[in-house]
């Protein structure tokens, strides 16, 4: 055949393919979008449900979902931080680079369900704590902590090595280097990986369902140990009951809103890289 | 040493000392749990009967259908999705790129749960029409979920692997006088290759370990069809299975001890994947050009 | 110090603040057909006592036992007996049963067939489209369709329930089944997406979609699954709900068993479309 005519075979493939993928994944942000959007108004948003979601709102779910996300925040930044330090600036061996890797980027290879069944043998059962939303925050941030990880170790790394040998002529110990020089620079990183990853984590359902999570009577929990409701998992009740309308526009509407937060938190990442980038230059 | 410079040693020895230690922690839980399974049903776990009363644990049904879902989906998506990233990386034009990227990876977000909420609305009514069946909740209705759930992120990744392939390749190419498709397959594909293939390697994982799309629309039973190619029947993956029975199973009890084995099957193939895909090929490092 | 530093740390001290403050809670789980009347019990148990949590999760009879049973939850709901493999896994537990009302298992059908005139069935056909000898409507007078067989998931309470008449074992295996799903919902949601299936229900999920089938006893007579019928027993698979807990309960949980046994409780039953049962 000739080259020319295969060319423009090749070129009519590819538009055709992406005209495909164009279209399925605008169907569905317009499917989410329009059916989302007939459910949202301002009592959707601040009452709580009712008749098993089918009416009301998604106020607690609201307030589930983001405080399982905000602890699992809390917990992860710390550890991810301590260990893209520890990675960057301490671990210089290069087979213990490659194992450290490996292992903390190996959880990303965890299938999301797995984490949920970990917690349930580890935190449910063998430590006894119930099903608790604060044991959904440490399983999310387990869940994230790649993803944070190589974020701060990204920018950390990246660092010019004059930055570190000026401020050791300075007289400053590695320690102070670490916390007066590298930190500054390095945070806003950390935290575009952070929302990243809670972008990410807001939206799991396999993991908090057997561990975090209840069907009604949950407000605002009134300690560590207790579940929560939560978007991803009243969205999953809410599609068992499909058939019925008003239960189906209220899943919409959550997922709508569920969609939303996550749009959030990948907006909320990519400011702060630009925000604190600019911050740290100044 | 400052006492506060140890204490900071020490905090960064100690985080890096948790993060790489919990995913041994949860691979030993789960090892430690599977165990009374493989004492006591041995290689019977891998025949086609579950059935807990009569204590029957043969998680090959699943095995099965998660084998099967992955192989619809991937077919569907490696294909159209190589095909896409060709398009957004090397022929569209560059202001419009940023705007399809954010795009996709906005689409790449959308969590699972609500892919399964569009697979029972709508995707299993359509092939429940398509083929004239009884039900919509078939294998394949699980496999073009994932296909399509699993796009944006190949795409996205794709787009990436290749649009990092640096220019001066292609400008050489095109001065030799080769035609667009060829640039591409002769000079921009082979030097990618390492990144392509590590991609879809992430993807083949991603789509494995997926739980909420697939648990809803599947139909849960645990029986491989009589002809092995028969799509249009309901089916069962590894995750949907974990995701519908783990919490009625009593914990210590063989049933359970068989459920985490399962999960230990799943999580050493995906993890494997991962860090072969990792290690080896989505890897800077490992890129054949400068 | 710098401002993210401040932030974390005030984050932490208000989440340490909030750790300490406590309240009561009861947590529930369990059957999908008890669920409706705990839930709305919950609800106005809760007006009286507002410094209380009632926290009520799904699952199945299953779960509920299986979760009271690890001391996971106060009470368990269930809508089958606990089965003998259930005792002798939770050995150091002692079940104490409450009968909070009583239910119709109902075998029903899409509409579409209801229709087509496929209103009653005896155990004995129930039974074959089960074992899947029976697999076309039109075999039982119906349309010429084949049948969508809906089964449950193996612990759930209206299976085991619906599987002792049908099959004669609570736990048989049902060849014939073409879907296996969870909870009522889910159930009633596929039963009503196809125009061929049936199923299994309790008697409040009943509606327009999804029709109970008559029952035909082995005298000749058919019994309907109304209200009428389960409350005068004639109905064949009725049975009780159950609330259950670990040794006789005490505080806030026996409160809450107390306000479901009296009447303002057994009203919640009856209007979650069960029959009372004082």
């Amino acid at each position: 055949m000739n080259r020319s005519l295969l060319n423009k075979l090749f070129v009519f493939t590819t538009v055709t393919a992406a005209g495909i993928c164009c279209a399925v994944l605008l169907f569905m942000m317009a499917v989410i979008t329009a059916k989302g959007l007939r459910a949202l108004d301002f009592e959707f948003l601040f009452t709580a449900s009712r008749d098993f979601g089918a009416a009301g709102g998604i106020f607690y779910q609201i307030v589930g979902s983001l405080l399982l996300v905000v602890f699992a925040a809390l917990i992860c930044f710390p550890l991810a931080l301590g260990t893209a330090i520890f990675k960057s600036e301490y671990l210089k061996n290069g087979h213990m680079q490659r194992l450290c890797a490996v292992l903390v980027y190996g959880l990303n290879g965890v299938p999301s369900v797995i984490f949920g069944v970990f917690g349930l043998i580890f935190f449910v059962n063998v430590l006894g704590t119930r099903i608790s939303w604060f044991v959904g925050s440490i399983i999310l941030a387990i869940m994230i902590l790649p993803t944070v990880v190589l974020a701060a170790f990204h920018s950390i790394n990246s660092i010019p090595q004059s930055y570190r040998e000026s401020a050791s002529a300075l007289g400053l110990g590695k320690w102070q280097v670490i916390v007066k020089v590298l930190l500054p620079q390095g945070i806003a990183g950390s935290i575009t990986g952070l929302f990243l990853g809670l972008a990410r984590a807001v939206g799991e359902t396999a993991p908090i369902m057997f561990i975090a999570t209840a069907f009604s009577g949950v407000g605002i929990p009134g300690s560590f140990f207790e579940p929560v409701t939560a978007l991803p998992t009243h969205i999953l009740a809410l599609t068992h009951q499909a058939i019925n309308q008003q239960a189906l526009q209220n899943a919409w509407g959550a997922s709508l809103v569920l969609i939303s937060l996550v749009t959030i938190f990948s907006t909320l990442g990519l400011w702060s890289r630009m925000k604190l980038k600019t911050m740290s230059l100044r | 040493m400052s006492a506060s410079a140890r204490i900071g040693k020490g905090y960064v020895v100690a985080s890096t000392f948790i993060s790489a230690a919990v995913i041994v922690v949860i691979t030993g839980f789960l090892v430690i749990n599977s165990w009374d399974a493989i004492r006591q049903s041995g290689l019977e776990l891998f025949t086609s009967e579950w059935n807990p009363p009569k204590q029957k644990f043969g998680i090959l049904a699943m095995v099965y259908g998660s084998v099967v879902v992955t192989v619809i989906s991937l077919a569907l998506a490696l294909p159209l999705g190589l095909a896409t990233a060709i398009f957004t990386s090397e022929m569209l034009p560059a202001r419009f790129r940023l705007y399809v990227k954010s795009l996709l990876e906005l689409l790449a977000g959308i969590p699972s749960i609500i892919y399964g909420l569009i697979g029972i609305v709508f995707l299993s009514t359509w092939v429940e029409h398509a083929f004239d069946l009884q039900s919509g909740r078939t294998v394949l209705t699980g496999g073009l979920l994932l296909a399509v759930m699993v796009l944006p992120t190949i795409i996205t990744l794709w787009d990436d692997a290749l649009h990092n392939v640096p220019r001066k390749y292609r400008e050489t190419a095109r001065g030799l006088g080769l035609y667009n498709f060829e640039v591409i397959r002769d000079a921009v594909l082979p030097l990618a290759r390492t990144d392509v293939i590590g991609a879809a390697l992430l993807g083949l994982g991603r789509v494995l370990g997926e739980t909420m799309a697939v648990m809803l629309v599947i139909g849960s039973i645990d029986k491989i069809p009589g002809s092995v190619f028969n799509v249009l029947v309901p089916g069962q993956t590894m995750t949907s299975k974990l995701g519908r029975e783990i919490a009625e199973t009593a914990v210590g009890s063989l049933h359970f001890s068989a459920m985490i084995f399962m999960g230990l099957i799943l999580l050493l193939f995906v993890l494997s994947l991962t860090i072969v895909a990792l290690t080896y090929f989505y890897n800077p490092e490992q890129r054949l050009y400068e | 110090m710098p401002l993210w530093i401040r932030v974390f740390s005030a984050l932490l001290f208000v989440s340490l603040q909030f750790g300490c403050s406590r309240t009561d809670s009861i947590q529930i789980a369990g059957s999908t057909t008890v669920l409706p009347v705990v839930s709305r019990a919950a609800e106005q148990f809760r007006m009286k006592h507002p410094n209380l949590n009632v926290i009520v999760n799904a699952g199945g009879s299953g779960v509920g036992i299986n979760q009271l049973g690890e001391g996971k939850v106060d009470i368990g709901m269930a809508s089958r007996d606990i089965t003998d493999v259930e005792i002798q896994k939770h050995p150091g537990v002692e079940f104490v049963t409450y009968t909070i009302g009583r239910d119709a298992v109902v075998a029903v059908v899409s509409s579409e067939v209801f229709d087509a005139g496929v209103q009653a069935l005896s155990f004995q056909q129930i039974g074959q489209i089960y074992q899947g000898k029976i697999t076309n409507w039109r075999e039982l007078g119906g349309p010429v369709k084949d049948i969508l067989v809906v089964d449950k998931e193996r612990s759930r309470g209206t299976r085991h329930v619906f599987m002792k008449l049908v099959l004669g074992n609570k736990e048989a295996d049902a060849p014939g089944a073409d879907l296996v799903l969870g909870s009522n919902n889910e159930e009633q949601t596929a039963i009503s997406q196809s125009d061929a299936a049936i199923g299994m229900l309790s008697h409040a999920w009943l509606n327009a979609e999804v029709k109970g089938l008559a029952i035909v006893l082995d005298d000749g007579a058919v019994v309907e699954p109304t209200l009428t019928s389960i409350v005068d027993g004639t109905f064949p698979i009725s049975r009780d709900l159950f609330l259950l807990t670990n040794s006789e309960p005490s505080g806030m949980t026996r409160s809450f068993l107390d306000f479901i046994m009296s009447p303002e409780g057994q009203k919640i039953v009856e209007e979650s479309g069960y029959v009372r049962i004082r």
